[in-house]
């Protein structure tokens, strides 16, 4: 009972002005959610955590670095699952929300790349290093970038999304042969890997803000997903007769 | 299989009538070969040691030049339409086109690497090296932008694209490659390097043409 | 209240970055979205008959 209308209620959001009416809904809840766990993230991260005894206050980069890292790269898992359920079932608003992904993905991929630069000068001495996560990270960024102009190079915005979609798919083999090839790499060229932050020799007490930080960056991925995902809906489907209706209804929200 | 050869032999004609166009790899390559010592200086020590890389990313671009026009004249004048009214299986054809990139601009490279490497003193141990990593990579380079350029047959600005799209999936190959020749030059073992070059060709041999045949039929429709 | 940090510029420039991407995540959906629903008007008063031209 309870799954069937879990079903039905999943299958509904197929339909535009659902799913708009969803995005809506929800979009405020998940930007109130991020915003308290970014709060009580930021309050871990200055007032609560000590400094660490090698890295002194820089560490406090780490809290918004390995978040916007590991949603980078769940930002792509995402949008390639939503790409494979637009490509089989034809699902127009998976497409859409798989397109938006992108976005918002390379934004992420951004943070993580200065912020990570900007570490690594008090910590590295240097603002770029050829180490393998910051190489594979700015290779990521580029798939991104390829994905949103493919996107935006069509006229036909739905052709556009299919063929951006099949690129993701593409992308999702590739990212984790680019990764291995990449780390081979560094090794082949240089032995020593400066790695002072090592996830297993992490102190527990740097755990709390990043938990929050990570769980805030997920929520805002969501909010701004639905967001930019309602807008494109409403962009595409400016000559159906939904939206004509919605305007002219309860005025325009 | 008849009418895959047909459509092979018929790009291969064509490719070899428009003579001066299908020589523009290879005019690459040497533009590059002969600007970056130009550009870095004479110092045999230097070009030997960027050598493997110079080679292999004039290859990568040399294979970018044809793939613009790989499905796009087709798709002008209607004949990739046809490949799907007729009963042979297109990704067959597909194939057979990507077959004939390789061959125009993959094949004149790698033919003329010897004398490439011999101008910028690539130590001739890794001369052999050199050679294998270009004949296991070029198929991949050709495949990999056969797929771009099948995803970006609809839009009207496929040549900004292109580069863009095929940048980061090549990545993977131009590492495996030059480091496979590097290695060979320090005498190491490159059995490593060469066997995963062929499990990436062996992949993408799989991989690309269905999702070539799949972003050509979205294009078309 | 503001922690006293060392190798503060880093750590605060890092933070600006990445208030600086959730702003644009926040605000570039609004206003997108009222450049669209500008537009939807427009459209709809141009069909209804209702469009009031700026330059008759």
């Amino acid at each position: 009972m309870i799954w069937k209308s879990i079903k039905v209620g999943f299958h509904r959001l197929g339909s535009p002005p659902t799913f708009y009416r969803f995005c809506l809904l929800l979009s405020p809840w998940l930007w109130a959610g991020f915003a308290i766990c970014t709060i009580i993230g930021l309050y871990y991260a200055f007032y609560v955590v000590p400094p660490d005894y090698q890295q002194s206050d820089t560490v406090r980069i780490l809290y918004i670095h390995v978040p916007a890292a590991w949603q980078a790269m769940a930002g792509y898992v995402v949008m390639a699952i939503l790409a494979m359920i637009a490509l089989v079932w034809r699902i127009r608003t998976t497409e859409i929300m798989a397109m938006m992904c992108a976005p918002i993905g390379a934004a992420f991929t951004l943070i993580c790349l200065a912020t990570g630069s900007i570490w690594g000068r008090p910590m590295w001495g240097t603002w770029w290093e050829w180490d393998a996560r910051l190489t594979s990270m700015l290779v990521l960024l580029f798939i991104y970038l390829g994905i949103m102009g493919l996107y935006a190079a069509f006229e036909d915005r739905r052709k556009g999304a299919r063929v951006a979609c099949i690129l993701v798919l593409v992308g999702l083999v590739n990212i984790p042969i680019i990764h291995f090839s990449v780390e081979w790499w560094t090794t082949l060229h240089q032995g020593k890997t400066i790695r002072i932050f090592g996830e297993s020799s992490m102190h527990y007490s740097m755990m709390p803000p990043l938990i929050w930080m990570t769980i805030a960056v997920k929520l805002m991925f969501g909010a701004a997903l639905l967001d930019r995902s309602r807008n494109e809906l409403l962009s595409q489907d400016r000559r159906k007769g939904w939206v004509a209706k919605k305007l002219l209804g309860k005025g325009v929200k | 299989m008849s009418a895959m050869l047909a459509l092979l032999l018929r790009d291969l004609r064509l490719a070899i009538r428009h003579g001066g166009e299908s020589l523009m790899p290879l005019v690459f390559l040497f533009a590059v070969i002969i600007l970056v010592p130009l550009g870095v200086g004479p110092g045999p020590n230097l070009l030997a040691a960027i050598a493997p890389g110079m080679i292999w990313v004039a290859a990568l671009l040399a294979s970018l030049l044809a793939l613009e026009n790989l499905f796009r004249p087709d798709h002008e004048d209607g004949t990739l339409e046809q490949w799907w009214l007729g009963h042979l299986p297109v990704t067959g054809l597909v194939i057979s086109r990507l077959l004939s990139h390789w061959l125009v601009t993959g094949v004149p490279v790698i033919l003329f690497a010897p004398l490439a490497a011999q101008m910028l003193y690539l130590p001739p141990q890794s001369l052999s090296v050199l050679m294998i990593s270009l004949l296991i990579g070029t198929p991949i380079l050709s495949l990999i932008g056969g797929l771009a350029a099948a995803l970006t047959l609809g839009t009207n600005r496929g040549s900004v694209l292109l580069p863009i799209l095929v940048f980061p999936l090549v990545v993977p190959v131009l590492i495996f490659a030059t480091g496979a020749v590097a290695a060979a030059a320090d005498d190491l073992p490159v059995r490593a390097n060469l066997g995963l070059m062929l499990a990436l060709l062996v992949l993408a041999i799989t991989l690309v043409p269905l999702a070539a045949t799949a972003a050509l039929r979205l294009n078309i429709e | 209240m503001i922690p006293e940090l060392e190798y503060a510029s880093f750590v605060w420039s890092s933070y600006g970055i990445f208030a600086v991407v959730v702003a644009w995540q926040i605000l570039q959906p609004v206003l997108y979205r009222r450049r669209l629903m500008a537009e939807l008007r427009e459209e709809q008063a141009l069909q209804s008959g209702e469009y009031d031209d700026p330059n008759p």
